[in-house]
Parts: C-alpha cells; structure tokens; sequence
C-alpha cells in the first residue's frame, strides 16, 4: 500500500508545512474580536490564502484552506464500501463529540469531507508547529489502519455469528 | 531551556511562558521592555535580569512596545489604544493615554528618532502620528488613511523622522509622510532622492509586493528600506522604485529582519533560526545560517533516492527494517531532532549592540517566550 | 419584507476600503486573447504527441494564461494535464530538473489544480509523483509560492 501512500503524505506534510506560518492578527471587522478568519464570512478577500487540494484519488483527499491566523484541513477517509462508509462515519462522529480535548479537532466536518481540524495561530504559539504536522500525517495512517482493522473485526465476528447460529440447523 | 551547540548564540533569557510579540531596549542597554499577554513587563537587566514594572493598563493583548531615546515606553494593543509611559524617579511609570481615534486593534508602534513622535498602525487600515500637545499636555494623532486597504502590520522610520514606511496585508511597501508641522524642519528632508515635497500622509511611493508585508526597516544612509513578505521573500526598494529580492533558503517566510550592517542583513520567522543576506546595490543573496539544527529541524525531509543507502549503515537488523517502515509510512528522514535556540517563530530583531551603524549583537524574541542574542 | 438587520451597511460604504477577490489580482496581469491560448494548447499537444515532453513543460510553464477567462483556462488546463499524465514516472525527475523557480512555481499551480478537480483526481498518484519530484528539488518554497500568490492558472 504504502508505494503510493507515501508521496500522498508528503504532499501533505509539505503543504501544511508552508500553511501553517499563522500570525496573531485582530479582525479587521469586529471591533475587539480575533476570531480565525477562515470560519468566518469574510469580506476582505486579502486574508485568505489559496486553498490547496491534494488527492491521492477521489476517495481520498485532503483540503487545506489557510488564511492569516488559521488554518482548515479537512481529510476524506477512504471508504470504498457501505461497510467502511458507517464505520468512518461513526469514528470520526465519536471523535468530534469529544473535540474539546483534541484542541484543533473542528467539531463538524465540512460538506464532503470525513473530518476537519482547525488550527490557529493559538495552537501554533503553544505547539510546536513540526509536530502538529506529524499529528495530523500520523491520523491520516492511522485512521486508515483503523478501519480495514475494525471492518476485518466485524466480519471475523460475523462469521463467527453466522457459523455459530448456522450449527443449530447441522445435525 | 536547551543550550544550542551554535557559536552564534550568545545568551538565551527565558522569561515568560507567553508569545513575547514584541521586545525592545532602552538606549543604554540597561532596561528591556517585553509584551506578555496584557501587560508589558519592564526587566532591568543588570546584573541579574530581575523584574522592575509591570504596565497593565491594556485590557486586551499587547502587540508592540518601543522605547524612546529618552526612556519613554510606548505600548499599543488590540483593545485599540496606546499609552506612553514616562518614567518617573522611583523607578515607576507613568501612564499617559493617546487618543489614536481607531477602532480597530492597534498592531505595530515605532517611535521617531527624535523621540518626540510615534506611528501605530492598525487593522483600522490607518497610521496614526502621535505627537506631544504641550498646551493641552495629551498626546495627539493625525492620521493617515489613503491608500491603505487592509491592516497595517509594520513600521519603519527614517532617520530623518519624515519619511515612514509601513508594510501591510494588503501586499503593499508603501512610504509616507510623516511630517508634523512645528516638529520636523524641511531642511531634514532637503535633497532627499525621495521627493521634493512632503506634505503630511502624502504617498511618496507605493511598491506591490502581493503577499503579506510581516516586517521591514529602513537603511536611511543608502536611502532603501529592506522588507520580508509572506511569500518567503527578502526584498529590498530603493528611491528609483526599483525592488531586488531573494528567498528564504528552507522556503518558510520570514517575520523579522533587521540591516546589521551597510552590507548584510538578518531575517528570522517560521524556520525559528536567523539567516544573514548579503545586500549590495544589484542583489541580495543568501550569506550563512546561524543557529541552524542539524539535522531534521523544521523544514520537512522528503526522502531522496540517495539518502536512503546511507542510513542503512548506521542501523541494522530490525532496527533497519523499522526505520525503513517508518521512512515508508510517515515520508520523513529521521524523528530525532536537534534543537535551535528559538523553539518557535521569531518575531522581532532588535539591535543589541551596536557603534557606528554595525550591529555587532542582534537580540531576538520568538513565541516560544525566549529573548535570544545572537552574535553575528 | 427584506431581512434589514442582516444587510452588510459597511459594504455601501466606499470608505470602508475593503478588497474583494477582484481586487487582489496584481495590476499587471492582462487579458489574455483566447486565440493566442488556442495557439499554445495546439503547440502543447503537438509536443506532447512527439513525446518531447521537455519542451512542453518549458513552454507550458513559462507563460500561463493568468489573464483569460475561466473557460479558456479549463481548456488549457486540460491540455496541460494530458501531458503531465503522459510522462513516465522515471523521467519526471529529469523534466522537474530543468525548471526554473518561477516555472516550478507555476507548475505547482497546475497539480494542485489538477487534483481539486476530478479529472485531475483519477490521476492522483502521477500527479502526486510530480509533486514529490518537485519539493525534492525546490523543498516548501513553491508551496508557499502558491499559497500567497493571487494568480491562478
């Protein structure tokens, strides 16, 4: 698997590498308020950065939208059946409810995609920005990982039920 | 605190556990002034750096402090004032309120030469002149609006104390005007290869850069101002309008720099690391890396054909087969790293010592909380 | 009745100074003329036919058609994307080698286009190739190129 997954990863390390040079900035809008300017409607264009997609194929994709004090990244999970799609939808779900102690985990995902985190130049004044980058490379394997894991348990156990409710009718 | 390996780092001072965005110096070296959150904390520094006022009349982050010739400490902050802090004989200071008139955050202050004058600029898309009404005893602000389009982030006089250059996130090096009538005399400004004529908050010139302006500052004796933008770029304008640039060496922007002297020039941001530049009249070029980790550091290591057969002979067995898994999954060379003296963005250069227009010590502050000096 | 709290006053105000996305593309990019870009997409394919894929990336690098409207983009776009997908993975090195910053530049414009769009998908692992070819060479810095530069390819 990983002849491809690698230059996907680095793809991504690197642009997230070059998206995350936030600043503190102050609305422009808000008087008193410094809100990460890529959640809100905004109305000067200027402090937006290009967004960036990087796809490894159409089911696995990452956006990284950037701007002068945050950042979005949003990751498409590869779900190639139903099976995959319900498990993914219930790990990142599980994940979200639980976002306060993940820090840049956005609590919903936006349209299209499995997850988003949302980091701004808060975490990148805390953080460090290097390893905030392994953090999220370090997802993007392991979520993978995780649902081929949790979908081979599921089957594994349904074979078990099944062979187990079948022996009744073995005579 | 990690002790870098590195010649070039003369002392690291770990004061606070905050982002420092701003720091500056009095005159004689003796008193150093840190934004920290609110407040701005005033250390003497010797012979220990010890604490001596804390200034907490801000109610929201302090984002720059300068100190003036004379020992006046002004402050501004995204609550949207300023104050200027005289210091009086017990060692306490003073605090005075500018009427800035903006109603945004203020986001850079940098006083005049003269020490009689200082510019904050906002993300109210406005410069404002302060300067000292004796009549009235307040300090006043004229301001300058046009042509700025979006928050102005940093700040730059001329020797002189007229011509202000100001860098903003609409992607602009522009240079005023900054003369106040009764303050500054014409004769400064006379056979200055920028104009002839400098009205107040007039434009004298406007040089497009595209991607935020982070910081500059001026070279008043080769009449340019150098400048760092978002795009990773050093750029230097002169009077001509023309504009010579060079990238970052790792590709991160820079948030900093400072002229060290007529030739050469330190700039610091997100690779948490100084890089010197050599500036002549035709070009500026990468000089050195000071305070460079060795290996790994911030700037992601893609994994080349090449570097692949050397690392098989520093580890074997399974510890061979891990790495090799590692290198596979993750994209990266190595996970140890070792680290610089800034652990984190560095965000402001100032002069640490100095005779002559040569900086022979440069003082840095980064996110990480740090003051770092630096030998160049 | 129209919602009035909800109306933007600052937007009628011409003082407010605000940039939209118009305003942000840098004052020296022209209007490119179609037929001059119909004219490049024909030299493109023909390179890329004649499998001199060198001269094709030179030439689709060196003037991008920043100024033309988007449908001409997604014309050329095409043409560009054909050749990228039709060079063999071994020779992607040696073609990234021989650029220029500001081509690397723009030829970073053209993957990350390729791969926001679904055409472009499919072919993610090649033009993820490229991708990994070229921060070998040229590191962040034309990532960080792309991130703040307003003209889009």
């Amino acid at each position: 698997m990983s002849q491809s997954l690698r230059p996907y990863l680095t793809a991504v390390r690197y642009s997230l590498e070059a998206a995350l040079t936030l600043s503190n900035f102050s609305s422009q809008e808000v008087e008193r308020h410094n809100r990460p300017e890529v959640e809100v409607p905004n109305t000067s264009a200027e402090l937006l950065l290009q967004p960036i997609h990087i796809s490894r194929n159409e089911n696995e994709q990452v956006l990284i939208e950037s701007s002068v004090n945050s950042v979005r990244v949003s990751i498409k999970v590869k779900q190639a059946d139903e099976i995959e799609q319900i498990l993914v939808h219930k790990f990142t779900r599980f994940l979200e409810q639980r976002a306060e102690s993940f820090y840049i985990l956005r609590r919903s995902p936006m349209p299209g995609f499995s997850i988003s985190f949302l980091i701004t130049n808060k975490h990148t004044e805390t953080m460090k920005t290097g390893k905030l980058v392994d953090f999220i490379i370090e997802f993007m394997e392991e979520v993978d990982k995780e649902i081929s894991e949790m979908k081979l348990f599921l089957n594994a156990r349904a074979r078990f039920v099944a062979e187990a409710y079948l022996d009744q009718f073995v005579y | 605190m990690s002790f870098s390996q590195d010649k070039s780092v003369a002392s690291v001072l770990k004061l606070v556990k905050a982002p420092i965005y701003s720091h500056c110096y009095s005159a004689d070296r003796s008193v150093l002034a840190i934004s920290c959150d609110k407040n701005c904390l005033v250390y003497r520094l010797h012979p220990q750096p010890q604490l001596i006022a804390t200034l907490a009349d801000h109610d929201k982050l302090v984002t720059a402090v300068d100190i003036s010739i004379h020992g006046r400490i002004v402050t501004c902050s995204q609550d949207r004032n300023a104050y200027v802090w005289e210091p009086m004989s017990n060692g306490s200071y003073k605090p005075t309120l500018v009427l800035l008139r903006i109603n945004r955050a203020a986001t850079s202050v940098s006083w005049a030469p003269s020490g009689y004058k200082f510019a904050v600029g906002s993300s109210a898309r406005i410069i404002a002149v302060c300067y000292y009404e004796q009549e009235n005893n307040w300090w006043v602000s004229k301001h300058i609006k046009k042509p700025i389009k979006s928050t102005v982030t940093c700040l730059s006089w001329h020797e002189n104390g007229v011509l202000l250059a100001s860098g903003s996130t609409d992607g602009y090096m522009r240079v005023f005007s900054g003369f106040i009538k009764g303050l500054d005399s014409k004769e400064v400004v006379a056979g200055s290869p920028w104009g002839d004529k400098f009205p107040f908050g007039s434009v004298i010139r406007e040089f497009y850069q595209g991607s935020y302006v982070h910081d500059l500052q001026w070279r008043s004796n080769q009449e340019r101002v150098a400048f760092v933008a978002h795009d990773g770029t050093l750029n230097i304008a002169d009077s001509q309008g023309n504009i010579i640039s060079v990238n970052s060496p790792d590709g991160l922007p820079f948030q900093a720099l400072l002229w060290v002297n007529d030739a050469q020039i330190i700039c610091g941001g997100y690779s948490c690391h100084p890089v010197m530049f050599a500036a002549d009249f035709q070009s500026v070029r990468f000089l050195k890396d000071l305070d460079k980790p060795n290996k790994g550091g911030n700037t992601p290591q893609s994994t080349p054909a090449d570097g692949q057969e050397e690392e098989e002979n520093a580890f074997s067995g399974i510890s061979a087969l891990r790495k090799f898994k590692e290198l596979d999954l993750k994209g990266k060379v190595t996970a140890d790293e070792q680290e610089s003296a800034h652990e984190n963005t560095i965000v402001q250069f100032r002069p640490y010592a100095e005779s002559a227009g040569n900086v022979s010590q440069v003082s840095s502050c980064g996110l990480d909380g740090k003051i770092v000096i630096y030998a160049v | 009745m129209e919602d009035w709290r909800r109306i933007d006053i600052d937007a009628f105000d011409p003082e407010s100074g605000r940039l939209t996305a118009q305003d942000l593309i840098p004052p020296y990019v022209q209007q490119t003329d179609p037929q001059a870009v119909q004219q490049q997409i024909s030299q493109l394919k023909s390179f890329a036919t004649s499998g001199d894929i060198n001269s094709a990336l030179q030439l689709a690098t060196s003037d991008p058609p920043y100024g033309a409207d988007d449908s001409t983009k997604a014309l050329y776009f095409r043409a560009v994307l054909e050749t990228l997908t039709q060079v063999r993975q071994a020779d992607i090195a040696n073609v990234v080698k021989q650029l220029q910053p500001q081509q690397q530049d723009v030829l970073i414009k053209y993957l990350y286009r390729g791969m926001s769009i679904p055409e472009g998908q499919r072919q993610g692992g090649i033009l993820l190739a490229w991708f990994e070819k070229l921060t070998q060479v040229a590191g962040v810095q034309p990532v960080m190129h792309y991130l703040t530069d307003r003209r889009t390819v």
